[in-house]
């Protein structure tokens, strides 16, 4: 599937209708089956992979709306990881969950929701999964001797997982690691973490560092400058960043530190409800071209598109698209 | 029939609800109330909170299904501390011939005669009443000249929570607290913003800027030098008179004209780096409306406002001018302040006569039957059900539009570190309006009204805040409580 230069995708979520929110916590209250949730499920998957699709995103995704929360999906599936259900009143609500003992090397059960995009659309595809520092943040530890040490044996038991979405014909994954941002300590250990998830998947891999995005609003404020230079020994081909809400200060950090990372950068805030024009959208592209060439960058929102109201997100979709296609013309594509 | 004793005038409750029986079941004996409308009745007992308030002391409503055949409740309450011994029977035989004024023509029925309508069935938090309120705080020292005292010593304690000594230490001390934390993890941004709405006379930030600089001063912190400190008002003439209680700091601090509904539409430029934003007795100042469930159905309180006609009578022979003139000059009144008349001490007098003697007239509209029941921004109906959910069956509750507006309108300004503080009178259990109405009341030429404080926290949790409420224990027999948020994980 050939690519345009400049390509646009998003970082993983779309928007979460307040029915579907109301539906989720319905399940948790017991009130609507399993069965009834997955269709639910099925139909809003399709219908966020329409709209991107309409809004001429290059490379989609599942919107990530089967998700209750960037963690629990993962807690959920991870093997050997306790989980307290009682401890969820609201869908969003993170549950309390702990590792007592070793985690057992098995499969995540990702396949089938790729499956599932993939049937979907003609489109190029982007798999998001969420990273083993920012979930070992939310599980407690209770066995192993460090956070490090549990972080290293959960991308031990993702990686199998990673190469199972790339043999199912995932050739683009991204990690999520926003935890990074509010522990910028851990990051000494946290790429060797990294770069054993994603030890042997045979396929583009980006990492997502942003500050957070929980209920819509940042969860930490500094600079990009902690990642450096450590994130340069990081074995992937795309850090994906925030710079639309904060600003484009921190590109100047690529000049700084030269690395051959694409890097897929965040034009629309997802902060705010207020829509970008295209001119902004292209402006923002503008100034990173500055820094790196268009050949190693990909256009996207700052982070996920959940907390913002379709309409919003859709026209955000729409104007972020529409402002890559003013900076493509200009460089004569 | 029940009753509901709510217990607010505790002296004189055996008395009255002796007499308010004994008064309804004589209007059965004589078949001024017939027996299904005896079964179906509610009686509220002193109900509302506030002395100076919008009522008549004897209101009936009915449901919205009885006009459509359906068998709906009638509310009568009593508001006991307007009733002259001996008048109680005949006020409410006097409210009960009300009912039988067709809902739709007014004009026609019992009550017009009564009554001089200012407006037509709305939510409250568009009633004119709001138009008042605004109109006081845009003319502030007009009232307060005319009256001789200061807005403050309205207040019940006759001064303001805002500027007590002892919360203002622990405010500053929780402030130092975050700036110092926010240091150990290389986090403390380059400035400092603080924010406090509805500044008043500026005391409080006066002494909290004090307070703050003599605690930065004694740990050798230097923070001080990094405070930007926001002085947020929607008066510039309330602004102008807060200065003087800042000077020595008035390098640090910014004087901002700003609608406390939408601090982030002004302050845009602040969004995540407000460190701490402070409010006192806003919310409780801000439009409101009501809503009731009864029987398991919700019905929305809508109001028009009015004057009695034996009022607006004197008022127009006081103020010289026509009886029938006296909706219009209200009305003009509300667009262009006392200068209305053209003595403009009259204007003032005839603007203090309207606001005494005005009142809302209420009727309940089944929510389902409404086309676009236009919930406040930032709340829907499900989560309203979900606030109901554990709430008694029978209620009646604020729905704080304005306060839910600020606070979802002033939570984007937050740093991710940042919080709200906010001092006001909250309810902050369902369970609580079973004690009673807490408000609106009139406190001189403003209203004032409780803030439902378990609907704000519901919106909060949607937002990524948890909220708590603590007692202000720093005077004892307030009624203030602390709202506070700290982010939700």
């Amino acid at each position: 599937m050939t690519l345009p230069i400049l390509p646009t995708t998003v970082v993983g979520s779309y928007s979460m209708p307040g029915w579907l929110e109301r539906l989720k916590t319905e399940y948790f209250a017991r009130r609507i089956s399993r069965h009834d949730l997955d269709e639910i499920h099925d139909s809003v998957v399709k219908a966020a992979i329409k709209d991107q699709e309409i809004a001429g995103i290059d490379i989609v995704t599942d919107g990530e709306l089967r998700r209750d929360n960037m963690i629990d999906y993962f807690v959920e599936r991870i093997p050997g990881v306790q989980i307290d259900r009682s401890s969820k009143k609201f869908y969003y609500d993170f549950y309390d969950s702990e590792v007592l003992g070793r985690l057992p090397m098995a499969s995540l059960g990702l396949v089938p929701d790729f499956q599932f995009l993939r049937a979907n659309t003609e489109l190029a595809t982007k798999f998001c999964v969420t990273g083993p520092h920012s979930l070992s943040k939310r599980i407690r530890n209770k066995h192993y001797p460090s956070e490090q040490a549990f972080a290293a044996d959960l991308a031990r038991v993702m990686n199998l997982e990673l190469k199972e979405l790339v043999k199912a014909g995932g050739n683009f994954i991204q990690i999520d690691e926003p935890y990074y941002s509010g522990f910028p300590e851990d990051l000494s250990w946290g790429v060797d973490v990294l770069n054993t998830l994603v030890e042997g998947v045979q396929a583009k891999i980006a990492v997502h560092l942003c500050y957070g995005n929980r209920y819509g609003k940042p969860s930490w404020e500094g600079s990009y400058r902690y990642l450096f230079p450590r994130i340069l020994d990081a074995k992937v081909q795309q850090l994906t960043m925030e710079f639309a809400r904060r600003g484009g200060e921190d590109l100047d950090l690529f000049r700084e530190f030269p690395s051959q990372f694409e890097l897929g950068v965040g034009v629309i805030d997802v902060k705010t409800q207020e829509v970008e024009t295209p001119d902004i959208v292209a402006e923002r592209i503008r100034k990173t071209l500055e820094f790196l060439p268009a050949e190693r960058l990909y256009i996207l929102p700052d982070c996920g598109c959940v907390h913002l109201p379709r309409p919003v997100a859709f026209a955000k979709l729409k104007a972020m698209v529409e402002g890559a296609r003013i900076v493509r013309k200009e460089l004569g594509n | 029939m029940i009753l509901h004793l709510n217990h607010v005038r505790r002296d004189a409750a055996a008395a009255v609800t002796s007499d308010a029986v004994a008064a309804l079941v004589s209007l059965l004996e004589e078949g001024i109330l017939d027996p299904g409308q005896y079964a179906r009745l509610r009686v509220h007992l002193d109900w509302i909170q506030y002395r100076h308030n919008f009522r008549e002391p004897v209101a009936i409503t009915r449901t919205e299904q009885e006009a459509e055949g359906g068998a709906s409740t009638l509310e009568l309450r009593i508001d006991a501390r307007q009733i002259a011994p001996g008048t109680l029977r005949d006020l409410v035989r006097s409210a009960m011939a009300g009912l039988d004024t067709p809902r739709d023509m007014p004009e026609e029925g019992t009550r017009a005669a009564e009554r001089v309508y200012l407006e037509d069935f709305r939510t409250f938090r568009t009633s004119i009443a709001w138009d008042f309120n605004r109109l006081y705080w845009h003319r502030l020292k007009d009232w307060e000249s005319a009256t001789g005292r200061g807005y403050e010593q309205a207040l019940p304690g006759g001064k303001s929570d805002a500027n007590h000594p002892a919360a203002i230490a622990d405010s500053v001390a929780d402030f130092w607290t975050l700036l110092r934390d926010l240091e150990s993890q290389n986090q403390l941004p380059p400035e400092l913003f603080t924010l406090e709405i509805g500044v008043g006379l500026g005391t409080r930030a006066g002494l909290w800027l004090d307070r703050f600089h003599a605690l930065d001063q004694q740990r050798g912190t230097n923070y001080f030098p990094r405070l930007r400190f926001l002085l947020c008002d929607y008066s510039q003439a309330t602004l102008e008179r807060s200065r003087p209680a800042v000077h020595q700091y008035i390098d640090q601090c910014s004087f901002i004209v700003l609608d406390a509904l939408d601090p982030n539409k002004t302050l845009s430029f602040l969004r995540h780096k407000v460190l701490h934003a402070h409010l006192t007795n806003v919310y409780d100042n801000l439009p409101d409306e009501e809503m009731v469930r009864r029987d398991g159905r919700l019905y929305w309180v809508q109001v028009r406002s009015y004057l009695p006609a034996v009022d607006a009578s004197r008022i127009a022979a006081e103020s010289q001018i026509g009886a029938a003139e006296i909706a219009s000059i209200v009305s003009r009144l509300l667009e262009v302040g006392p200068e209305v008349l053209a003595d403009r001490c009259r204007g003032i007098r005839f603007w203090q006569d309207v606001w005494a003697a005005i009142r809302l007239e209420e009727r309940l509209v089944d929510v389902e039957n409404l086309r676009d029941p236009s919930f406040p921004e930032g709340i829907d109906y499900g989560q309203i059900e979900e606030m109901l959910r554990d709430a008694p069956s029978d209620i009646r509750f604020h729905l704080s539009s304005g306060a839910l507006q600020s606070f979802r309108n002033t939570l984007p300004l937050l740093h991710p570190r940042g919080y709200l503080q906010v001092q006001d009178i909250f309810v902050t259990g369902l369970s609580d309006y079973r004690m009673g109405f807490y408000g609106p009341g009139k406190l001189d030429g403003s209203i004032v009204n409780w803030v439902n404080g378990v609907l704000l926290r519901e919106v909060a949790e949607r937002a990524g805040y948890d909220l708590h409420f603590a007692p202000f224990h720093y005077r004892p027999g307030s009624k203030t409580s602390v709202l506070y948020t700290t982010r939700r994980e």
